[in-house]
């Protein structure tokens, strides 16, 4: 609690003082947008910091599961309009039908290719941190170049449905729809997250194993399945945000899981490395501070994230919620 | 009076110093060395020479990285932008400050290595108070913000368009030179020679005892810091130094290239080109980049003349032809192979091979 004053005064300063600025409808735009991207981006950070919290495993590989579950999201998305037409349709339904398609490719792509990726190459390297990024890196090449021989090197375009295009009117305020459900989705994730690790047996027995990995094995359980469950439920979230980014900017291209992994580097350093609200909280500050910035001053804007990142290591060299361990 | 007995690590000092001259293998540095001073005299095409400068330079980049990665068990991303910062640093004081002269030219390498010096100063005290571990992603932030950085101030950077300095004297493209070299010879043997100097300041730097308390504190943090070492310093020294040298290089490329932009200098590519060096050549060898560099290297411009091969051999089927199009994949997965299997490279598994072969007695060089 003692903590959580400082830090909810800093944040309605960094909400409240780009007003001074911007005006007050731009300025609520520019805070839905940057929310969203924030949650976007803490899909991304959260999945990361899930394996490196609790397996202590540097997962560079997590930028290309990020581009796969685009990649997944995107096929079945254009399949699926292809032959039905789902997201040129007016009807709510189908386009959420098309939606929820797309995201349970992506998620079940990058999950399957999470659990291949634990026990084939990350197995062997536990502890290891130099051989974890080593080995890892390797297989983001491998897999940021099979998706260029796979769908080609060029960018494509991501069909968006039509219900969750445009924006609504809420109040003479411009809410852009996509952006609105993707932080409903981030919050919804959040909560599962903290519900799953804090108050399940699951939830225990991992956490259990992070702090004494032998002690839970004497006690029946093969802990090396559920580390498994965790780097694939992790790679998910990266597939998820993947796809979630792709229609956010309707695009995708093999790159895009490099790009946004900085992203979640900076995100998870500012939050502090292994926990989840950190991640969260990390996010949507870079998420408002990079739409602020790149509002006024387009320039700057992946200059703010540097900054932030700065002074909360200067602050705290562990990060916000960092344990420091 | 008799002198006192020397102590056990007196006694390992002074083996170490007996043996450097008589290394196995100095027969075959000096070979190197030889082959490539004399290869100009050969008469190759620009070509060849351009690549054996090239495997020069980033052979000795490679070992900088090799003190950072494989001495000091510290993985740093930012290695390429402390290159990209001496390249532009000698293009910017070359191309910007009027006229080419020799004193803008030291001024660009010593502007260069100050920048160079204060960027890793602060990013490792960023990073490393807290965990080696940090310093891999902080490094990989900076140094995405030094290219975007690179890329948005055009006016001071080019931009993309990057810069091409002009030398100045001896240096210039159509100079008429000293000793009858050419220009671009005289650049040839000055950047092969700080290559040479660059590579035994290094192997001075691991081998000192200093390189030594940075390998204890690589093999074991913990126990380094119980003997009193503060590791904190002596990563943040290791760190520095590397990137110091990175940075040299990095002016030495520019001259050499004449061009700088932000993706050949400054981008993650050329890190991982880099880093693949390390890992092929061997990490924790520092010559073992020499054969990384030349491996990659040779093959980078060797296989765009296989490409038109496999383009007329597979003209049926497009994922074919992609898939062989596609030579970082196998890259890729060599790399993971190498990491698996021959995790220390081809010197290492050499060296390895070889102590094996001498015996148990004659093992412990590393």
């Amino acid at each position: 609690m003692r903590r959580a004053t400082p830090l909810l005064v800093g944040a309605a300063l960094l909400l409240l003082l780009p007003l001074a600025a911007i005006e007050p409808r731009a300025w609520l735009t520019l805070t839905v947008a940057g929310l969203a991207m924030g949650m976007l981006i803490f899909l991304v950070a959260a999945g990361l910091t899930l394996i490196f919290g609790l397996m202590d495993v540097l997962n560079f590989a997590h930028g290309a599961l990020f581009s796969w579950g685009a990649y997944a999201g995107f096929t079945v998305a254009v399949a699926v309009d292809g032959r039905w037409g789902w997201a040129a349709s007016p009807s709510v339904w189908a386009n959420a039908g098309l939606l929820l398609l797309a995201v349970a490719a992506a998620v079940a792509v990058a999950f399957a290719l999470g659990v291949v990726l634990e026990r084939v190459i990350v197995r062997p390297v536990y502890g290891q941190h130099l051989f974890q990024i080593l080995i890892t890196l390797g297989a983001t090449i491998v897999l940021e170049e099979l998706i260029r021989v796979a769908w080609g090197p060029n960018d494509q375009v991501m069909p968006v449905p039509a219900t969750f295009q445009g924006s609504w009117d809420v109040a003479d305020v411009v809410v852009l729809r996509f952006p609105a459900i993707a932080i409903g989705l981030g919050l919804l994730v959040y909560g599962g997250m903290q519900w799953l690790l804090t108050r399940t047996r699951v939830g225990l027995i991992v956490r259990a194993g992070v702090e004494n990995n032998e002690m839970v094995q004497v006690m029946g359980h093969d802990i090396h399945r559920y580390f498994t469950g965790v780097f694939a439920a992790g790679s998910g979230l990266a597939g998820l945000g993947g796809l979630m980014w792709g229609m956010f900017s309707q695009s995708v291209r093999p790159s895009m899981g490099g790009e946004q992994l900085i992203f979640a580097f900076i995100v998870v350093i500012i939050g502090g490395l292994g926990s989840v609200t950190g991640s969260l909280v990390g996010a949507l500050l870079v998420g408002l501070a990079y739409n602020y910035v790149a509002f006024l001053v387009p320039k700057a804007a992946i200059g703010v994230t540097m900054g932030i990142m700065v002074l909360v290591l200067l602050a705290r060299p562990t990060g916000l919620y960092g344990a420091g361990k | 009076m008799s002198a006192p007995a020397p102590t056990p690590v007196q006694a390992a000092r002074a083996a170490a110093r007996r043996d450097r001259w008589r290394s196995p293998t100095l027969s075959l540095r000096l070979a190197v060395v030889l082959a490539w001073a004399l290869l100009p005299a050969v008469g190759p095409s620009f070509q060849l020479l351009d690549l054996a400068l090239k495997i020069a330079l980033f052979a000795t980049l490679a070992a900088s990285y090799d003190v950072v990665i494989g001495y000091t068990g510290i993985v740093s991303f930012g290695h390429a932008m402390f290159f990209g910062f001496g390249a532009y640093a000698v293009a910017l004081a070359v191309g910007r400050l009027g006229a080419p002269t020799y004193g803008h030219l030291l001024q660009g390498f010593l502007a260069g290595i100050v920048v160079s010096g204060v960027v890793a100063v602060v990013v490792g005290a960023f990073s490393l108070r807290v965990k080696a571990i940090f310093f891999a992603m902080i490094t990989l932030a900076f140094a995405e913000f030094a290219l975007i950085l690179a890329v948005q101030w055009g006016a001071l950077t080019g931009g993309e368009d990057g810069l091409s300095p002009k030398l100045p004297g001896v240096f210039a493209a159509g100079a008429p030179g000293v000793f009858g070299l050419s220009g671009r010879l005289v650049t040839y043997y000055t950047l092969l020679a700080v290559c040479l100097g660059l590579f035994l300041v290094m192997s001075r730097f691991v081998h000192s005892p200093l390189g030594r308390t940075l390998q204890a504190i690589r093999d074991n943090e913990l126990r380094a810091e119980a003997l009193g070492y503060r590791t904190f310093v002596f990563q943040l020294v290791a760190t520095s130094f590397g990137s110091v040298v990175a940075t040299v290089l990095g002016g030495g490329y520019a001259m050499w290239v004449r061009y700088v932009n932000p993706e050949s200098t400054l981008g993650i590519p050329i890190m991982l080109d880099v880093l693949l060096m390390v890992i092929i050549g061997g990490i924790g060898t520092l010559h073992g980049g020499l054969v990384g560099a030349a491996i990659l290297l040779s093959a980078r411009t060797l296989l765009p003349n296989l490409r038109g091969l496999s383009g007329s051999l597979f003209a049926g089927s497009e994922i074919l032809q992609r898939l062989s199009e596609r030579w970082l994949l196998y890259f890729g997965i060599l790399f993971v192979l190498v990491v698996f299997f021959f995790p220390r490279g081809v010197l290492g598994t050499l060296r390895e091979a070889l102590a094996r072969r001498r015996g148990p007695t004659a093992s412990g060089r590393t």
